[in-house]
């Protein structure tokens, strides 16, 4: 029987193996060395001296938020189970209304780093959102998370109560459903309106077609009312595919050709289909994670007890800081590829070069952080690591 | 042990008296209002008068620590005889009211007590400690509409709100009065539970009192007579005040995946509801899967709203199972319904819905002073609890009418029915 398990968790382990090397994969030629380039060769010292000392702060927040959540969840581990006395809602019910407690109290401990941080934007001029504004004026979203964590809570539960010690083995598929259904849904919650500019949708057009990708819609979305971070995403799956650009980015503060290489790397995306990849990613570490999850808990019963529910709480968190290495770094790979891609449709590295040194003052991002830092929090390559990517694209042409 | 048990065995010093017959003479109920010009005439001389006389007494009570006794008389003469003209007003009495406020002297009437010693503390906040008090009688005792604005944008103001209680019941009562000469005892008793929380609050305010006012209907009309007991009612530990204060704190959160439940259910209850109604009218009497599942709806809305509203303490299931939450719904079986009732079910069921909206205000002012006093105490007041139950009990009988459970019309009397085996919400033991 051992053998068997043995056998099957060995076949199981190498199908994720073999699953991670196929998503792996990277468009970005593999004999591409990224030079080591100095920092102070492309941003003055003032320049330098405020992004490492906007970064030291903000990381401070997260750190301390991420200590305090975690700290937070292992207090209410230890004794949120009280809580399912005030509950008449049967085992399923009784265990949502523990997990809406546990994110009701992770939220109350990190407002006060939240409120921090929003007061070290604001006072860089990187956020205009008033404190009113952050601490009531999205409701909407706090009880969307709400709905969706004791809907989450419900599958597992009754899965687990369903299936017992097997639940993860159907939930992690369900819960890889839910993502490929908000990844199509997602752009149609967005409000935006159609790109104004009309030589930028006409490059993108160009550039769609250089990169194999059919027609996408470019739209605009309006935060300058909260940030005034330039940013840009591709979102959708399907027929709810588009680039979205915060008008951020298109109020004049970056010029055209800078603006192309922008669309250019979303457009990256589109070709590189890196919204079902990171569905992929999702997938291989759900599997795991619930697993482990279902393992941690079996002391108190297994997921379908509600005792069992602030425990997974604590393990959920404490396994995504634990996995967010590994998770950055598959981000960090997909947004190289993107850069190469558009580095490759544009053929244009000074614009290039001259949007990630931008990217500097008007983000105040470190362009090379510390290796915690550069581990835990960059989802992207740092500004050196791209700005160097530039280089050796420009080094392979010649 | 409960303050509302010790309510019970302390009456509240401003006690309603209710000696009303029901009946009503069609003539000077079409006139009502007309024929209240010179009290509201009269009544607005008063208050004016009343305004210095309230000042006079806060000053000399809080030196003295008791309102002088003249002044004391004045005040207690301005609230009996607004108790009056709100009956009179709200159609909860029949005839004309005398100018003077004397006592004993109209079938609606209240015992107001003498001059007493109060505390100077209580006597110097009077004004912020009554703002609650004033909140929820504005929903029971206002006239019409309480509007609330919202903001402005783009020269469009919105507003919202609910109509108060005696109002609506008047509303009602009058078109009743004129076709039957007879005020409906459901929303006489709901007119009269209005009208006596107005006296205790006005006499709390210009310091008749100290006692604060006594929102439990059940204490109010306790010498009213109560009604038959309806199908469709609540049941449950009457005495569970007890409220957990995290679950308090977010309540509205944690609500939410109920909401959603609820409106998702709500969908395929009206459809139900629907091929109910078809049943019901060919049949004469309900089908048993159909009315099974609205009745689980029902019971499912009341839990859903106990909760939201914190009339009960326990996050409720999702299934509206009965017998498993603290404050559950009693519902009958699928019995024989009248056709003709059946076949206007919707349009019988629009004076009910008025008033259920009506109610429903009130139990929004009632959760929102329920949730300061649970945050801060651990424990829901007994007053304000039982109000939520009458809201609730209401609501859920206009539901079971509307779905065809029982063709048993909604009672809106604050009183619950007389049946002394059961354990009913608002009884005392």
């Amino acid at each position: 029987m051992s053998a068997r398990r043995g056998a099957a968790a060995l076949t199981a382990a190498a199908g994720w193996a073999v699953a991670a090397w196929l998503l792996w994969r990277t468009s970005v030629p593999s004999s591409v060395r990224l030079p080591r380039l100095d920092p102070h060769a492309f941003f003055g010292p003032a320049q330098l001296r405020a992004a490492a000392s906007f970064s030291r702060v903000s990381g401070a927040l997260w750190w301390g938020g991420t200590a305090t959540e975690l700290a937070a969840l292992a207090v209410f581990a230890r004794f949120g189970g009280r809580c399912a006395r005030e509950s008449a809602a049967g085992p399923v019910g009784t265990g949502m209304l523990l997990g809406m407690l546990g994110f009701a109290l992770v939220w109350a401990v990190e407002l006060p780093f939240g409120v921090a941080g929003l007061w070290w934007q604001r006072r860089h001029g990187i956020a205009h959102t008033g404190y009113l504004s952050y601490l009531f004026g999205d409701w909407a979203a706090l009880g969307g998370e709400f709905v969706f964590l004791s809907f989450a809570l419900a599958i597992v539960m009754g899965l687990a109560r369903r299936l017992g010690r097997w639940w993860w083995a159907a939930a992690a598929p369900a819960f890889t459903a839910l993502v490929v259904l908000f990844a199509f849904v997602g752009p149609y919650l967005l409000s935006t309106h159609r790109l104004g500019d009309a030589s930028l949708a006409a490059a993108a057009r160009r550039l769609e077609g250089r990169q194999g990708v059919g027609p996408v819609p470019v739209v605009v979305e309006r935060v300058h009312d909260a940030t005034s971070l330039p940013n840009a995403e591709t979102s959708g799956l399907g027929p709810s595919r588009r680039i979205v650009l915060w008008d951020t980015l298109v109020d004049g503060r970056f010029g055209e050709r800078e603006l192309e290489v922008v669309v250019a790397h979303e457009i990256g995306h589109l070709a590189h289909e890196d919204i079902w990849r990171q569905v992929g990613w999702f997938a291989l570490f759900a599997f795991p994670g619930t697993l482990l999850i279902g393992l941690a808990t079996r002391r108190r019963g297994g997921m379908g007890e509600p005792a069992a529910v602030p425990l997974s709480l604590l393990v959920l968190v404490a396994l995504q800081l634990a996995a967010l290495p590994a998770q950055n770094a598959i981000s960090r790979r997909i947004e190289a590829a993107a850069d190469w891609s558009a580095l490759d449709a544009t053929r244009d590295p000074a614009a290039a070069t001259t949007l990630f040194r931008r990217f500097v003052p008007t983000t105040l991002d470190e362009p090379s952080p510390g290796l915690l830092d550069y581990v835990f929090r960059e989802s992207h390559p740092t500004i050196m690591q791209r700005l160097a990517m530039v280089r050796a694209w420009r080094s392979r042409r010649r | 042990m409960l303050s509302g048990m010790e309510a019970h065995r302390d009456p509240h010093p401003v006690r309603l008296l209710v000696r009303d017959d029901l009946h009503r003479r069609r003539l000077t109920v079409f006139f009502r209002l007309v024929l209240a010009i010179p009290h509201i005439l009269w009544v607005l001389l008063w208050t004016f008068l009343v305004v210095f006389a309230a000042v006079a007494t806060y000053l000399a009570a809080l030196v003295r620590g008791r309102p002088p006794a003249p002044l004391h008389v004045f005040l207690s003469a301005y609230v009996r005889y607004l108790t009056h003209l709100n009956a009179y007003l709200w159609l909860v009495a029949d005839p004309y009211p005398g100018f003077s406020g004397a006592g004993d002297e109209y079938p609606v009437d209240v015992e107001l007590p003498g001059p007493a010693a109060q505390s100077r503390w209580a006597i110097l906040f009077r004004l912020p400690l009554a703002i609650p008090s004033l909140l929820l009688a504005t929903a029971l005792g206002g006239g019409g509409q309480v509007r609330f604005f919202t903001g402005s944008t783009s020269r469009t103001t919105f507003s919202g709100g609910g109509g108060a209680l005696a109002g609506t019941a008047a509303v009602l009562g009058w078109f009743a009065s004129l076709a039957r000469g007879a005020m409906p005892k459901g929303l006489r008793d709901a007119g009269a539970y209005s009208v006596g929380y107005t006296a205790q609050v006005l006499a709390y305010l210009l310091l008749v009192t100290d006692r604060y006012p006594d929102s439990d209907p059940t204490a109010m009309l306790e010498e009213v007579e109560r009604p038959p007991v309806h199908p469709v009612h609540l049941v449950g530990d009457a005495h569970d005040l007890r409220r957990s204060r995290v679950t308090v704190l977010l309540r509205l959160p944690l609500s939410l995946p109920h909401l959603v439940w609820l409106a998702l259910w709500s969908v395929v209850a009206v459809l139900a509801s629907i091929a109910n109604w078809l049943v019901t009218l060919v049949r004469g009497r309900p089908a048993e899967p159909l009315h099974r599942f609205l009745s689980r709806f029902v019971r499912y809305q009341l839990h859903v709203s106990a909760f939201l509203y914190l009339a009960a303490n326990s996050f409720p299931g999702f299934a509206g199972v009965e017998g498993v939450y603290p404050l559950d719904l009693a519902l009958p079986g699928p019995e024989r319904q009248s056709r003709p009732r059946t076949g206007f079910r919707l349009l019988l069921a629009v004076p009910a819905l008025i008033v259920s909206g009506a109610l429903g205000w009130g139990l929004f002012v009632t959760a929102v002073l329920t949730w300061f006093v649970a945050l801060a105490r651990g424990r829901a007041p007994w007053g304000l609890r039982n109000v939520a139950g009458y809201a609730l009990r209401y609501s859920a009988q206009t539901s079971a009418y509307v779905l065809l459970l029982t063709d048993a019309y909604p009672h809106a009397s604050p009183l619950e029915g007389a049946e002394p085996s059961q354990l009913s919400f608002d009884e005392l033991e």
